[in-house]
């Protein structure tokens, strides 16, 4: 699951920093942008069956790697 | 009749009906033309040369649209540069299109080049006009026929933006098919979402404002955030929806975005990108009441030039969707290499001649007599899309013939993008390219890069330190998403980096 998470945030993002610095801030460091959030919502979906209600998507609770595998863990 | 006094009919008849709603807070047509004719008239005693557009600096609030009508009552057109443009953009568009002034509707930011040279009107300035001003109108003075409207800039090949002139009657032309194609009433409730600076926010903008309708603005701070631009959608009420295909994916994803939570919201226009089959399917399943309509055009001929509906027909006939029929005052042509017309059923150039035709590129000659051609005795838009009539005439979009892409609606040049890599300090040689998804959709844009010897301890410094740069000069929409370190790029036989192997690479 955590590698799934990683290897989707490495292909949208180009970089294998998220691998390295799980705590990395991907929308300040311009790692990760609105649009790719939405690539980012598309591929878990598709790849791990996790259904994040969008609606609910808050940018501050989605901002780290760490984050974003906690979110998916607890679905 | 004139644009400007059509929307303006409304600020006499029905002066208190609601213009403007931006997140609840609300202006009536009464201040739209009360707040322009003061500005009008501040404008007109200023004296300045009328030949000579105006710069407008904001974001998406109600003092812009005020702005843009006050100025073109005053005779200028007007210029629209987002808050969100890095200061060397602005300072490029001040070089090229030589404003005769300034509005900035937000604080410009330290380093611009007309903070000295250029009238500048800021803010508390504006709102001081627009409280106190006097009004003195005179009519004769609004921009009418072939004078210019407004003047979008977009992306050149060589890093240097391209303003396109649109005139008052190119406008009209847009406008009154507007009107008659699309089944949208009277009254209508809009959204607004697209910056001012991008010409797709002209297919809300102007047919809302001359029927009387009401925009409800979604700006970006709300659909950054999708918990509140969800929060949002229900509370507008909208009927219209005008949008790039890829803000609607994003909301898509939201399974409660149908038409039994927003029962009123009956029409839906796209422009700006390639609308995907599977894009419009689901909205289709979402909204099965719903109008859904593509359109097609470049900002050369006033936003766009064709449209048709999706509907289930279209939808079972068509696994890439056409991009329509052109407008009744409009033809197209589709013209071979030599600039001649291909044979009926074969894919050509599409060539736009009609009255949405732009006059050209502000003091760029050199680019407007590349672009803009006489084609039996018409002036004619070359776009440089691949198309092809089908049987039922409908047009069908076949690609690019250059290396122009849209990504999220936003039209870039990939040379463009390759231009500001080479003058970041770190980059010795770049090259971007395109990567596709099975939509036949830009997803990314991939820079290819090799850089000059540096103490960064990783990739990801480089790429952090390189952005950082390229931010100082280019659009964000322009950046590329994926850095590539490489050793040196592929060159064609005449010496040419090898673009086309690098995409052929990423897109296998």
């Amino acid at each position: 699951m955590k590698d799934t998470v990683l290897d989707i945030l490495e292909d949208l993002t180009g970089s294998n920093e998220v691998k390295k610095d799980l705590d990395v801030n991907l929308f300040e460091t311009g790692l990760l942008d609105s649009m790719a959030t939405v690539q980012l919502l598309l591929e878990l979906q598709t790849q791990l069956g996790v259904d994040v209600p969008v609606s609910e998507f808050e940018r501050s609770e989605w901002d780290t790697p760490n984050k974003i595998i906690a979110k998916v863990e607890n679905n | 009749m004139n644009i400007i006094k059509k929307i303006d009919n409304w600020g006499t008849t029905s002066p208190n009906k609601i213009a403007y709603d931006y997140l609840g807070t609300t202006n009536t047509y009464a201040d739209l033309k009360n707040y322009s004719d003061k500005l009008a008239t501040y404008l007109n005693q200023l004296n300045l040369d009328t030949k000579n557009p105006i710069m407008v600096f904001g974001g998406q609030d109600f003092n812009m649209i005020a702005t843009f009508l006050g100025i073109v009552k005053a005779g200028y057109a007007y210029i629209p540069v987002d808050t969100h443009s890095p200061v060397e953009r602005l300072n490029v568009i001040n070089d090229i299109a030589k404003p005769a002034a300034c509005i900035a509707v937000e604080e410009l930011p330290e380093g611009f080049n007309g903070l000295e040279s250029l009238p500048i009107v800021d803010r508390a300035k504006l709102e001081d006009i627009f409280s106190n001003g006097d009004v003195i109108i005179n009519e004769d003075k609004y921009v009418s026929g072939d004078d210019n409207f407004y003047i979008i800039f977009t992306s050149g090949t060589t890093g240097v933006p391209k303003g396109v002139q649109i005139s008052h009657d190119n406008l009209l032309s847009f406008l009154d098919w507007m009107e008659k194609d699309f089944g949208i009433k009277e009254d209508v409730n809009c959204i607004s979402q697209p910056p001012y600076s991008f010409d797709l926010s002209v297919m809300d903008l102007y047919p809302t404002l001359t029927r009387g309708g009401k925009l409800s603005v979604l700006p970006k701070e709300t659909t950054d955030n999708f918990k509140e631009l969800f929060a949002t959608l229900p509370k507008l009420h909208a009927n219209e929806w005008v949008s790039t295909p890829s803000f609607m994916d994003l909301c898509l994803l939201n399974p409660a975005f149908n038409e039994e939570n927003l029962p009123e919201l009956t029409h839906f226009l796209f422009c700006g990108e390639e609308l995907t089959h599977q894009t419009a399917q689901n909205l289709h399943t979402r909204f099965p009441k719903g109008h859904i309509f593509n359109t097609y055009g470049p900002t050369e001929t006033t936003v766009a030039v064709t449209q048709v509906e999706i509907t289930e027909q279209v939808l079972n006939d068509y696994p890439r969707l056409p991009i329509g029929i052109t407008k009744d005052d409009t033809k197209i042509v589709l013209l071979d290499d030599n600039l001649k017309e291909v044979a009926a059923g074969e894919a050509g150039e599409i060539v736009i001649l009609g009255p949405s035709v732009s006059k050209g590129y502000i003091n760029n000659p050199e680019k407007t007599q590349a672009a803009f051609i006489d084609f039996q005795g018409q002036k004619a838009y070359r776009t440089g899309d691949l198309g092809q009539f089908d049987d039922n005439g409908q047009l069908l979009y076949k690609g690019r013939i250059d290396f122009q892409v849209k990504l999220h609606g936003f039209r870039i040049e990939l040379e463009d993008v390759d231009h500001h890599l080479d003058r970041v300090s770190l980059v010795s040689q770049a090259t971007t390219v395109p990567k596709y998804d099975k939509n036949h959709k830009v997803q990314q844009l991939i820079a290819y890069v090799v850089a000059k010897e540096n103490n960064f301890e990783d990739e990801f410094k480089l790429t952090q330190a390189i952005k950082k740069e390229l931010n100082e000069t280019m659009m964000s929409y322009m950046m590329p998403q994926r850095f590539i370190y490489v050793d040196s790029l592929p060159l064609t036989n005449n010496g040419k980096i090898d673009r086309k192997s690098l995409m052929k690479e990423v897109n296998k």
